[in-house]
């Protein structure tokens, strides 16, 4: 873990040097209280250079805690940064896969948390453990020389605290786990409650979710409970030694003033030092607990970071023709087979409708198409190159996908609609007003500079979707790729749209995810998908003669077919 | 009503002080006998812990001097026997104000939480969902280091402090009194400076929230940033939000810290004073060195703990600004409250519509004076363009939101004036936007269903196949145990709203509103839906949102919605002429 610290060596170096100069001084202070209690008592005292020295040295000391102070806000922030950088910067190269896979709530624990131990651990371990241990050192060196005999027994309490804390901090770390574990599972029971909140109020349910809170809660409570009582020694187990200790120095020290062989200024100055050797002690302990949290976090962070990119090799630049061929590709989630063996041809320039029940494979099939998502096997080639081969900026622009699910930026409604960059004014109110978004766009008060929200919730079912189908569209695709994208919008405005598109996009290659053979009729390709296979393809006519599947889906749609334009 | 919660009104600075202060007594009115028992031992620990310098010095001034060993260790053993004494009541402190702490934390935390359940769909529409989740996760956290760490010992150390006071003050007045005019000091600066500290903490906090906003935004809609090659755009914003992340977190973190170094120089300075003005003293005759160590323990012992305070002190201040955040959820209001029902119709329509309006909270008014009724046991369908008004009429009924004008009317009674679970247990409402907890396909179709929560599978199959939900259950792989997520693909949007489906028809509900709840399921398992609402009870009222036109043939009536005005079509054929020809606005 000390490795993140390499490229900010010189900001640790004079974190370090700030600190082990504030500390030092630090320790000049007893020095002098003691030599002016032994110089007063020789009768040479001087209040000047008391207070001199004292103001010289306290001075130092604040200059050098805030440089201490200021520097390791800086060096901790920096780390923290480029870390969160670092981290999405690799996310965003990482394929859409992986981002299901590693689960986007975890991600963002990685970014947030984890790497606020990792800035917690910077900014307040490596400067206090260096400086601790050279504090206890120091002080150590110190008494040793104004007395040994009297040092040695005061400098036993530091391997006994030590030991404390090593005893209970390791019993602590299992409880520490589960407190995280537990905080995970509180914040998902609240992050539903909250992603869920329409359907909870609809079904009045939120005595419920305060259940399932409390649960969590109750036991969150039960495992701070557990850690204080096991922090509740800690504590008075360090003081009660370190006053064993000034025990002994009374007892001990006492004895030697009493034998002449000790001054009572440095009889003093032991107190003080006392004072002094405690602190770093408990620092370090602390410290340690700091350390742990933030080489736990770090784990999870190369997790991350150590993840293989899947790197986009492709180089060809050509422009697509829109000739799709499907080969033999099949795709499984976890165990279960999504799509298994599926081959056909889109031909260029043509409309092909992929038909079928619920959880058919339909919208992933789109996604292999789209190239977010790879087959466990077979291959799909684009103009008769696998699609991989191509460059994945040219590649891009050519393709504009529908997904079912509307996602709206919280941007204006300009920079969602040319959400991949360079659009043009006119590409944009060409798409606008393929996707009959016109009149809606004149209703805003600041039309296309309207800031729309998060999660679209000013925006209704439908306005998203043909937000979503400019948005494709802006990019003057070669193929268009849509996924049930009418499921929302209305009968007329659906005919008007599609028309709209073979007007104003005429050279298109379509391939359309739809429940609505109505509207694919016309289309030269239509493919019936069901469970992951093809049941059948062709033309309308061809499929009502030749497959019954086809039949009975169209026949569960013809009882209005006769008011169809 | 604004339920923005970045847009919340600041109060007047002492009025929030005092609720702040109201609020935090309210949760600890309970641990009041608990808190007695704390100070008690805080006071006692305080009391043996100071005794000792002084004890010391005496021993030193007495024994030391005269160089009687045997009184040297005749208080050493005295010293031990108040350090057991001392050590027990530490521990007990430790414990009990632990405890307190904890158990308010897990009260502020209760409280958040269902002061959350409380408000409307309103407030959950006003806000972020990012913003929100690191309020509550976030900010409790900051809270929570402050109960569980932090708030012990600032108790602690303020009682040490105080009790070194006196003793400095009682030992010799005048040479403590000036060994206190440092800490004057200090108050006047950490008076002066804190609101300004506590400014760049809430800007920092704030910085976090929108941080976390951001990276839920761009990974929720991860596809969309890969399909349309914008993994910049991930990267410029995040970018962004760092760098101000960063920036807020320099600003308070230096301000933070300019506590520490301030209080220890005006340490040392009250060292030096005692010092000066001891050595002074003692010449004088007024003062002897016995005390005057002691004197000096004492000065450590009121400024040491001042020190530890200074890291405390901007623990309290983040832990105050998080606070302030969580504070303006809890001040909220739910604004649809029962009210006392006024009309009381006779022979009422199951639903009805009388003159309303509805204007959302940007001034967008959706629907005109509406007035349609709904009878029992009848099948409505609702169509027209987006954004014409349907969802919201919809949510209206299950009273989402409160009409602007007007009123809604349920059996002839204002809804507003239905108990909340009395009108959802009547009110079905399959939601545009299925939902799934995390959890197995049974958890979520039995979800908020009470009478069926103990049915045991074979049970529960039973009852499944008589509803006809059978065929539906059949299209997950392990039926009722099939685990299902929030997030994710790991089942199609046809599946969530196959789920949401049962789980509203197995409540039995006595209106039951699709919301073009079926819009992404195939047309022969959405026939099969149909065929199960029919079997629905006959008193049962449906009301259907749908483009789909062969999902609104059954319809007794189908309503025409656009631009926030309603027109009964007479027929379908009539309804689809509207479709085709109507003018729109949408």
């Amino acid at each position: 873990m000390f490795s993140i610290l390499k490229p900010y060596k010189i900001w640790i170096i004079g974190l370090v040097i700030a600190a082990l100069v504030g500390n030092g001084v630090n320790l000049v202070l007893p020095k002098i209280i003691a030599s002016t209690i032994d110089s007063y008592n020789a009768g040479n005292y001087s209040l000047k250079t008391l207070v001199i020295s004292f103001l010289v040295a306290s001075s130092l000391i604040f200059i050098f805690t805030y440089l201490q102070s200021i520097l390791q806000t800086y060096a901790s922030e920096k780390v923290a940064k480029d870390l969160r950088a670092k981290i999405s910067d690799k996310i965003s190269q990482q394929s859409y896969s992986y981002v299901l896979k590693a689960n986007p709530s975890k991600l963002l624990t990685n970014l947030t948390s984890d790497v606020d131990s990792i800035k917690m651990f910077v900014s307040q371990a490596v400067a206090t453990i260096i400086s601790s241990f050279f504090v206890i050192i120091a002080i150590s060196v110190i008494i040793i020389h104004l007395n040994w005999k009297l040092a040695l027994p005061i400098l036993a309490i530091i391997p006994i605290i030590g030991g404390t804390f090593f005893f209970v901090l390791g019993k602590v770390k299992v409880q520490f786990k589960r407190s995280r574990e537990n905080i995970d599972r509180l914040n998902r029971t609240i992050n539903e409650s909250i992603m869920g909140s329409s359907l909870i109020r609809v079904i009045n349910s939120q005595s419920i979710e305060f259940e399932k809170f409390l649960t969590v809660n109750t036991s969150a409570r039960d495992i701070g409970m557990a850690i204080l009582r096991m922090f509740a020694w800690l504590i008075p187990i360090i003081v009660f030694v370190s006053n064993i200790a000034v025990i002994v120095i009374l007892a001990l020290g006492g004895h030697f003033v009493v034998q002449g062989s000790m001054s009572v200024g440095d009889f003093a100055a032991f107190y003080s030092y006392l004072a002094l050797l405690i602190f770093p002690i408990l620092m370090i302990g602390f410290m340690s607990n700091i350390i742990a949290q933030a080489s736990a976090s770090y784990r999870r962070i190369s997790e991350v970071l150590n993840a293989p990119v899947i790197v986009a090799e492709g180089k060809d630049e050509s422009t697509l023709t829109g000739k799709i061929e499907i080969q033999e590709v099949s795709l499984n989630y976890g165990d279960k087979p999504v799509l298994k063996n599926v081959s056909f041809v889109v031909g260029a320039k043509s409309h092909t409708a992929i038909i079928g029940p619920t959880a058919a494979g339909k919208s992933q099939l789109l996604y292999l198409l789209s190239n977010i998502i790879k087959p466990a096997s077979g291959k799909i080639l684009f103009d008769g190159k696998s699609i991989d081969t191509y460059d994945c900026n040219t590649f891009y622009k050519q393709i504009g996908i529908v997904f079912q699910d509307s996602v709206i930026f919280n941007l204006s409604l300009r920079e969602n609609i040319a959400f991949s960059g360079e659009a043009s004014e006119e590409a944009i109110q060409k798409a606008i007003e393929t996707a009959e978004l016109k009149e809606f766009v004149d209703t805003l008060p600041a039309k296309l500079d309207t800031v729309v929200s998060e999660r679209g919730s000013n925006l209704s079912g439908g306005q998203k979707q043909r937000i979503m189908l400019a948005r494709a569209l802006v990019l003057e695709p070669k193929i268009l790729l849509l996924d049930d994208f009418t499921a929302r919008i209305d009968r007329k405005t659906e005919n008007k749209i599609l028309c709209n598109i073979e007007n104003n996009y005429p050279h298109i290659t379509i391939v359309s995810v739809t429940q609505k053979i109505a509207s694919i009729k016309h289309f030269e390709k239509i493919v019936l998908l069901m469970e992951g296979e093809i049941i059948a393809e062709g033309t309308h006519k061809e499929l009502l003669e030749t497959c019954p599947e086809y039949v009975q889906v169209y026949n569960s749609q013809r009882s209005t077919s006769h008011y169809e334009l | 009503m604004n339920y923005n919660l970045n847009k919340q009104k600041e109060e007047g600075k002492n009025a929030s002080t005092f609720s702040s202060l109201k609020m935090f007594l309210a949760l600890i009115k309970e641990e009041k006998k608990t808190l007695w028992f704390a100070f008690f031992f805080i006071i006692l620990n305080a009391f043996l812990s100071l005794f000792g310098p002084y004890f010391i010095a005496h021993t030193i001034d007495t024994y030391v001097a005269a160089k009687n060993y045997h009184g040297i260790m005749l208080n050493a053993l005295i010293l031990l026997a108040i350090y057991i004494v001392a050590f027990g009541a530490n521990y007990l402190q430790m414990i009990l104000m632990g405890g307190v702490g904890q158990r308010m934390l897990f009260s502020l935390r209760n409280a958040v939480f269902n002061k959350l359940q409380s408000l409307p769909v309103d407030f959950f529409h006003q806000n972020k969902a990012g913003d929100l989740i690191s309020r509550i996760n976030n900010d409790t956290d900051k809270l929570n280091i402050f109960f569980s760490q932090s708030l012990m010992q600032f108790i602690g150390n303020i009682i040490t402090m105080l009790g070194s006071a006196i003793f400095l003050l009682t030992l010799n007045f005048p040479l403590g009194l000036a060994a206190l005019v440092p800490a004057v000091l200090i108050w006047i600066f950490t008076k002066s400076t804190s609101p300004w500290v506590k400014r760049r903490n809430a800007l920092n906090l704030k910085s976090v929230g929108a941080l976390s906003g951001e990276v839920q935004e761009s990974l929720d809609n991860y596809k969309v940033i890969v399909a349309f090659n914008r993994r910049d755009y991930f990267r410029k914003k995040f970018e962004e939000a760092n760098e101000d992340n960063y920036k807020t977190s320099v600003d308070a973190g230096i301000s933070n810290n300019i506590y520490l170094p301030v209080y220890s120089f005006a340490a040392n300075i009250g060292q030096l004073i005692v010092l000066g003005l001891g050595i002074y003293l003692i010449t004088k005759g007024a003062f002897t060195i016995g005390l005057l160590i002691g004197f000096i323990a004492y000065v450590n012992n009121f400024y040491f703990p001042l020190r530890h305070l200074a890291g405390l002190w901007a623990n309290f201040q983040v832990a105050m600004a998080g606070w302030d955040r969580i504070r303006k959820i809890l001040n909220l209001e739910n604004n649809l409250t029962v009210v006392e029902n006024k009309v009381q119709e006779e022979n009422p329509a199951y639903i009805e519509f009388r003159d309303v309006s509805f204007t959302y909270p940007n001034g967008k008014e959706v629907l005109h004076h509406i007035n349609i009724k709904l009878e029992r046991g009848k099948t409505y369908a609702f169509v027209g363009p987006t954004g014409g008004g349907k969802t919201t009429m919809a949510s209206l009924i299950a009273r989402l939101y409160d009409t602007s004008k007007g009123h809604v009317l349920l059996e002839g009674r204002d809804i507003r004036s239905f108990e909340a679970d009395e009108r959802t247990r009547k009110i079905g409402f399959i939601l545009q936007e299925p939902f799934l907890f995390s959890g197995t396909v049974r958890e979520n179709i039995l979800y908020g269903n009470e009478n069926l929560q103990a049915y045991t599978n074979g049970q529960l199959a039973k009852l499944i196949h008589e509803s006809g939900l059978e065929t539906l259950l059949g299209r997950f792989e392990q039926g009722l145990d099939t685990q299902v997520f929030t997030t994710g693909d790991s089942i199609s949007l046809g599946q969530k709203q196959l789920i949401a489906f049962m789980r509203a028809v197995l409540r039995k509900p006595e209106l039951i509103i699709l919301d073009e709840a079926t819009a992404n399921i195939d047309t022969i398992t959405e026939k099969l839906l149909s065929d199960i609402l029919l079997k629905l009870p006959a008193s049962t009222t449906r009301v259907v949102i749908a483009h789909r036109l062969n999902t609104i043939e059954n319809a007794d009536e189908i309503f025409f919605v656009n631009s926030g005005k309603v027109t009964p079509a007479g027929s379908l054929e009539d309804a689809v002429n509207m479709l085709l020809h109507g003018k729109r606005a949408s």
